[in-house]
């Protein structure tokens, strides 16, 4: 029989779409033709809220921009703010937030975890992710009062000191990642069915990879030591010692390698601000937030996020209001430049699995 | 080599307007008419060739936009930011997205947020928003709360749908009644163990 030639929607209802977004797929029996992304259903426009909030009113919002990994944001806006109206935060507070974005780090890991292992059927490493990755936001929640949104690293240093004992119970918590990761490299990373599935599939040249602006696991898996923390560090990054893992083979797999590796050196970085976490405030004294004014003036800054560079750029005009935040995350281009072109000649059961190991995240691309 | 970039871009661009914003960010101000000149020159002589982003600021007072092109070098240690001032009415801005593939989704936002034409984009259709007639919602003159007004409304029985001015003022009196209520209550009770009092206070008096 002769292949028909269909066009059907990946989401944005289904469970192998990172999120509310869709992707139109043409094809031929299972083989991709054509892709093209959809996006609009999450359109919360934070960009133009933004416009007509003061600093703090605008700072609840930030962390919302990203589900999976809040952190990063409200990092970038307070290091904005910061940068804007000349501020400098206190040592102790940017080691607590250096702390806060690996934990961070972790947590959408292990959901990346889940989500790239749920995208081939392997559903108990899903459950398994999902249950480690509470573990840490039991730590958020004592931290911050907040499991998921933490509206905690606030412009000035953080929103409240560490609780008593905070820094032993970090630790115990690593020492059990530590070894429950093994776990993971049996069940999932060294997993044949895994292996199978991932290997040569989704593969990006590094020239493409360079020449597109792409970022985040996609470069470091193409052999690229790319990261945000050691090209341009920010907060006190350059104090810790920590590898940026690489993988040269650009597929799904290699991907999964850097992130995975990348865990580790999370993992380290926690250890060494533990140690080193240094006594003092964490927070400066900051004028009264309706009279706080940011000068006419822009900046961009940007940080590493799990997924890869993510900046923000931010313009002040002399009032109490922000007159221009743009979020710059990795989806954007990576779920229209990079997996338009990825998926055409793919098979229809690759497409959840491409589409985790980019680290797509809609929020971002609709801001 | 910072400083010979920046005598270079002052020499060639005739600007002063180049800022060291951070050891590892800097700005220049350029005319639109030069833009590509200096974009071609940074990529090529000082290896600026990633573009990380493309902004857009409204500035309605002044009555452009200032377009801000931000871009790396290949080691990811240096970025810079050039800026150049558009006029905010029938902008028609010429695309980038032939020298860098990602410019095109980038100027398709920005199209659908500001408006902009970029010239020679081959794909500037609708992004987030769906069959959007009104003024791009990025633009100053667009007003967030008229446009909810004018344009949707509230489903019943939400708590949406409720005045919140005129909802606090009913919640205040309905709380000011519930205290007079009991302080009237408490003086009724009060009264009332007086009188019950009284009696046995007049028989204790009479010595009985």
């Amino acid at each position: 029989m002769e292949n028909k030639h269909i066009t059907i929607f990946h989401g944005p209802q289904h469970p192998g779409i990172t999120g509310n977004m869709s992707i139109e797929l043409d094809l031929i029996g299972e083989t991709i033709q054509k892709a093209t992304t959809h996006v609009g259903y999450l359109h919360r426009g934070f960009e133009k809220l933004i416009e007509r909030r003061t600093v703090i009113q605008a700072f609840t919002i930030v962390c919302r921009i990203c589900v999976p990994e809040p952190d990063p944001n409200e990092a970038n806006f307070a290091m904005a703010v910061e940068e804007l109206a000349g501020l400098e935060v206190t040592l102790r507070a940017q080691y607590i937030r250096v702390m806060v974005l690996e934990l961070s780090r972790l947590a959408a890991q292990f959901l990346w975890m889940a989500g790239q292992s749920g995208s081939i059927g392997l559903y108990a490493v899903g459950q398994w992710a999902i249950a480690d990755r509470d573990l840490i936001l039991d730590l958020f929640e004592e931290l911050t009062g907040a499991r998921v949104y933490h509206m905690y690293i606030y412009p000035g240093g953080v929103r409240r000191d560490l609780p008593e004992g905070f820094l032993e119970r970090v630790s115990t918590l690593l020492e059990y990642m530590k070894k429950r990761l093994k776990d993971y490299d049996d069940i999932f990373i060294n997993n044949a069915s895994f292996k199978s599935r991932a290997i040569g599939v989704g593969i990006i040249s590094k020239e493409e990879a360079i020449a597109n602006g792409y970022v985040g696991q996609v470069l470091r898996g193409c052999g690229i030591k790319a990261d945000v923390r050691k090209d341009a560090p920010y907060l006190v990054y350059d104090e810790l010692e920590f590898e940026v893992p690489t993988e040269t083979a650009g597929d799904v797999y290699a991907r999964a390698l850097v992130r995975r590796a990348e865990m580790d050196q999370s993992i380290h970085i926690l250890e060494q601000v533990v140690t080193k976490m240094p006594e003092g405030e964490v927070m400066i004294k900051m004028p009264t937030h309706r009279k706080f004014k940011l000068p006419k003036d822009d900046t961009w800054v940007k940080v590493e996020s799990a997924r890869g560079e993510f900046a923000y750029y931010m313009a002040g005009d002399g009032s109490e209001k922000i007159r221009r935040m743009q979020v710059r995350g990795p989806s954007l281009v990576h779920a229209y430049t990079l997996l338009e072109d990825l998926l055409v000649g793919a098979e229809l059961s690759d497409v959840a699995l491409i589409m985790n190991s980019l680290g797509i995240c809609p929020p971002e691309i609709e801001r | 080599m910072e400083t010979i970039m920046f005598k270079e871009i002052k020499k060639h661009f005739a600007t002063d307007d180049v800022e060291v914003k951070r050891s590892d960010l800097y700005k220049v101000g350029i005319k639109y008419s030069r833009l590509f000149e200096l974009v071609h020159m940074l990529r090529d002589q000082y290896d600026y060739k990633i573009l990380n982003a493309i902004t857009c600021t409204d500035w309605i007072e002044e009555g452009h936009f200032a377009l801000t092109y931000i871009l790396t070098t290949l080691d990811r240690k240096h970025t810079f930011m050039i800026q150049t001032m558009v006029n905010r009415e029938n902008t028609q801005i010429k695309t980038f997205s032939h020298e860098f593939k990602q410019a095109q989704i980038m100027e398709r936002d920005l199209h659908e947020m500001y408006g902009i034409n970029f010239i020679g984009n081959e794909n500037l259709k609708e992004l987030s928003l769906e069959n959007w007639v009104h003024t791009p919602p990025l633009r100053r003159e667009f007003d967030t709360l008229k446009f909810v007004n004018n344009n949707l409304t509230f489903r019943e029985g939400r708590d949406d749908n409720v005045d919140t001015k005129a909802e606090t003022k009913r919640l205040r009196a309905l709380k000011k009644a519930a205290k007079e209520a009991a302080k009237k209550e408490a003086d009724k009770k009060a009264k009332e163990k007086a009188e019950a009092q009284k009696p046995k206070d007049e028989e204790l008096k009479d010595g009985k």
